[in-house]
């Protein structure tokens, strides 16, 4: 197993009555995409700003590539290693791309050709535009450069594709991949399951400060998303009801599609005997649970685009 | 180094700032041109518009009287006055209002009334007849013991006719009426113009002559006109400005969209992040000094002479200023809100600082707000190190906005967040 870079035991944070963050404890091993997913409010951004060494604990730990988030000589310790995009990245409006990444590459005693950067994140052709004009996708980009330009080993992303279009989206996924590709480990927060899923190699699921689950996505959707869905769509009552009582586990939804629950392979191959019995000619789909589903069954909701819990 | 990289940062960002531009040189530049253009007599002298309505005339002809057309003349004379006659039978008020038009102005209106030059013959007369008397009974008191007494009968007969000649004459004083509008500004200025053209024109009647010889003499080796004392003065003030204003917002900006915690982030520390800041103020209140005494060279002529003095008071100026701006941002979230509140601050530390009046012009309960305020003494230093040459006034400003600077910055420095609650 590769070493932790990053580790939090029984972490707390304490907010008068409101316990942001609620005894977590978990790992982040070198070269990995971690991903926090959870909606507004979870504790995500507070967990990420502790280990960011700007935001104090209450209690329990938090390591760093072994060096404390609290002690004050391993913060700078920390800070020389590790890149952020912030929540809402913003930077000098009246400064070009390349300043702006220079800035923040002038805080670190060296860092890498900014223009190496600038080409990585394909902003070249926008390298002396103002960052007042830019879209929020190259905004984004621009704060992705601006974490890499220290050459960090870890990057915390902190909703790096809230508010984005989805071409903008995309954008941003892409250059996590790279950074994947690149060795470097990557702490990313999200609100959004298609991202966690699509791109994170370990998710940990937090709601109300606490993580819920830990694990790959394969792993949470095996253990926590439940069965294969067979969907014949187009069905009728009568269908539904044959199937009902033969399989169980069968519903009509509000589209008039029939949802056959299927445990196993053997039981997939023997609902579509009786249907190729009865000669049912409709278009038949298999649906396998995603990390949606997971998230649905262990925090009783869903989460909205805007990243609020929908029970 | 990194202090440094803050502060280029910063400067450039300023720079490129249209609207900062405008705010921290050009609008200050423009004041000290308006205030130059008023009080160098730019453009031609002030004039103060007057209407007249002189209402003595000869019974003869209906023309105006002798004495009543020479007070308007010597009004004329002051070159202080554009006069418009009124004729005697139209109504002044009414008058004044239609030539004045819609676009109105200040209504000022003397009337000179009937009977003025007879009042004036009269009153005059009767005044000389008491001044002979009143001279000629002093002397008579003074050297009554060496008269014989023939003469001291011939005296007393003499102080007895002018007694009997001053009882015959009337006592009448002639009166003018000055109509003003009370929230006219120049109307003080306006009565006390009148005033004296009106005493010169007593004494001018009743033959007196001038005993008191008015001499003027500068107590200062240099001459200095009035838009020296601006020069100073408005530099101070928008040096105020760019930092409780402009500072106190672009910082608040700045924490509200997550600049200052992305740096926070990186090795920067809090410390560098305010150098940088401060250095940036103090290379903006250089350029404008240097601009503001250059158009003050070029326009109005200005004797004010900045040395190393004055370049340190600058600097301490910007960090004092600098420091009030950094702690007004660590209380407040929004930049509208760190406008209006370094607004509300700056604007009436501006004008009850001696910024642009005197104190001495104001009430004494101001005099002593303007103690309590830091821009009066860096704008006096400022003063006395660029123009005075005083030391002792340059040093005691220059030691209190010392130790405000240092008090302001390690305040502005406290409340500056560098980490999340």
């Amino acid at each position: 197993m590769s070493k932790a870079v990053v580790e939090v035991d029984s972490l707390v944070k304490q907010y008068g009555e409101l316990r942001a963050v609620d005894g977590i404890s978990f790992e982040v091993y070198e070269g990995e995409v971690f991903a926090f997913l959870g909606p507004n409010g979870a504790g995500k951004t507070t967990t990420v700003e502790i280990l960011e060494c700007i935001r104090p604990l209450t209690s329990g730990t938090a390591k760093i590539f072994g060096y404390e988030v609290t002690r004050n000589e391993d913060v700078k310790e920390i800070k020389r290693r590790i890149g952020a995009l912030p929540q809402e990245f913003s930077a000098l409006d009246k400064l070009t791309v390349k300043e702006n990444i220079e800035l923040i590459g002038d805080m670190y005693a060296k860092h890498l050709d900014v223009m190496e950067i600038i080409k990585l994140l394909d902003l070249e052709d926008k390298t002396n535009d103002k960052f007042e004009n830019l879209s929020g996708g190259l905004k984004q980009r621009v704060g992705v450069a601006a974490a890499l330009v220290s050459d960090p080993q870890l990057v915390f992303l902190d909703e790096p594709t809230t508010g984005l279009d989805p071409k903008s989206r995309r954008e941003v996924w892409a250059v996590i991949e790279n950074l994947k590709k690149l060795g470097k480990t990557v702490f990313l927060t999200t609100h959004y399951m298609e991202e966690a899923q699509a791109l994170a190699d370990r998710v940990a699921i937090i709601n109300k400060g606490k993580i819920a689950v830990i694990g790959s996505p394969q792993e949470l959707i095996s253990q926590h998303g439940g069965l294969k869905v067979l969907v014949i769509r187009k069905g009728d009552k009568k269908l539904a009801d044959l199937l009902q009582k033969k399989y169980g586990q069968v519903t009509l939804n509000s589209n008039e599609d029939i949802l056959v629950k299927i445990d196993d392979v053997a039981e997939f191959w023997q609902v579509m005997a009786t249907l190729t019995d009865m000669k049912v000619g409709k278009d038949i789909e298999v649906q396998t649970p995603t990390i949606e589903d997971v998230f649905l069954k262990i925090a009783g909701g869903r989460i909205t685009e805007e990243g609020e819990l929908k029970q | 180094m990194k202090a440094f990289t803050i502060f280029k940062a910063v400067t450039k960002n300023w720079m490129r700032s249209r609207s900062g531009l405008f705010f921290s040189i050009l609008f200050p530049v423009l004041l000290l041109v308006v205030f130059g253009a008023i009080f160098s007599g730019i453009g031609g002298s002030t004039q103060y518009s007057l209407f007249v309505q002189n209402l003595d005339l000869t019974a003869a002809n209906g023309e105006p009287t002798d004495l009543s057309t020479a007070f308007v003349a010597a009004l004329n004379s002051s070159e202080t006055f554009s006069i418009t006659e009124v004729p005697p039978d139209e109504n002044a008020t009414e008058y004044a209002r239609e030539v004045l038009g819609p676009l109105g102005g200040n209504m000022r209106i003397l009337v000179i009334s009937k009977g003025f030059q007879d009042d004036l013959v009269n009153g005059t007369l009767k005044v000389r007849a008491g001044i002979s008397y009143y001279t000629l009974n002093m002397s008579y008191q003074q050297i009554e013991q060496n008269l014989t007494d023939m003469e001291k009968m011939t005296f007393q007969q003499g102080l007895a006719l002018l007694e009997q000649y001053d009882a015959r004459l009337p006592d009448t004083k002639t009166s003018l009426t000055i109509m003003l509008d009370p929230s006219d500004q120049s109307g003080t200025v306006v009565k006390s113009i009148i005033a004296s053209v009106a005493n010169a024109f007593n004494y001018q009647l009743i033959g007196a002559e001038n005993v008191i010889e008015f001499n003027e003499a500068s107590v200062t080796t240099t001459s200095f006109s009035t838009v020296d004392y601006y020069v100073p003065g408005i530099t101070a003030a928008f040096i105020m400005t760019n930092g409780i204003i402009a500072l106190a917002a672009t910082t608040t900006e700045f924490k509200r969209r997550g600049i200052i915690k992305r740096l926070s982030i990186t090795p920067l520390t809090k410390l560098d992040w305010i150098i940088g800041n401060v250095l940036s103020q103090a290379l903006l209140n250089l350029i404008l000094t240097a601009i503001m005494i250059a158009v003050g060279w070029l326009l109005f002529n200005v004797r004010v002479i900045p040395d190393a003095i004055s370049i340190a008071l600058i600097l301490l100026g910007s960090i004092m200023f600098s420091g009030i701006g950094m702690t007004l941002s660590g209380f407040i979230k929004d930049v509208e809100a760190a406008s209006a509140i370094g607004n509300a601050i700056a604007f009436p530390m501006m004008f009850l600082s001696g910024t642009y009046f005197p104190l001495e012009m104001m009430p004494s309960y101001i005099q002593m707000i303007s103690k309590v305020m830091p821009l009066t003494y860096f704008s006096e230093g400022l003063r006395y190190s660029m123009l005075y040459k005083y030391p002792e006034g340059i040093y005691f400003n220059m030691a209190i906005v010392a130790v405000l600077a240092v008090v302001f910055i390690i305040l502005g420095s406290l409340v500056t967040r560098w980490k999340e609650k």
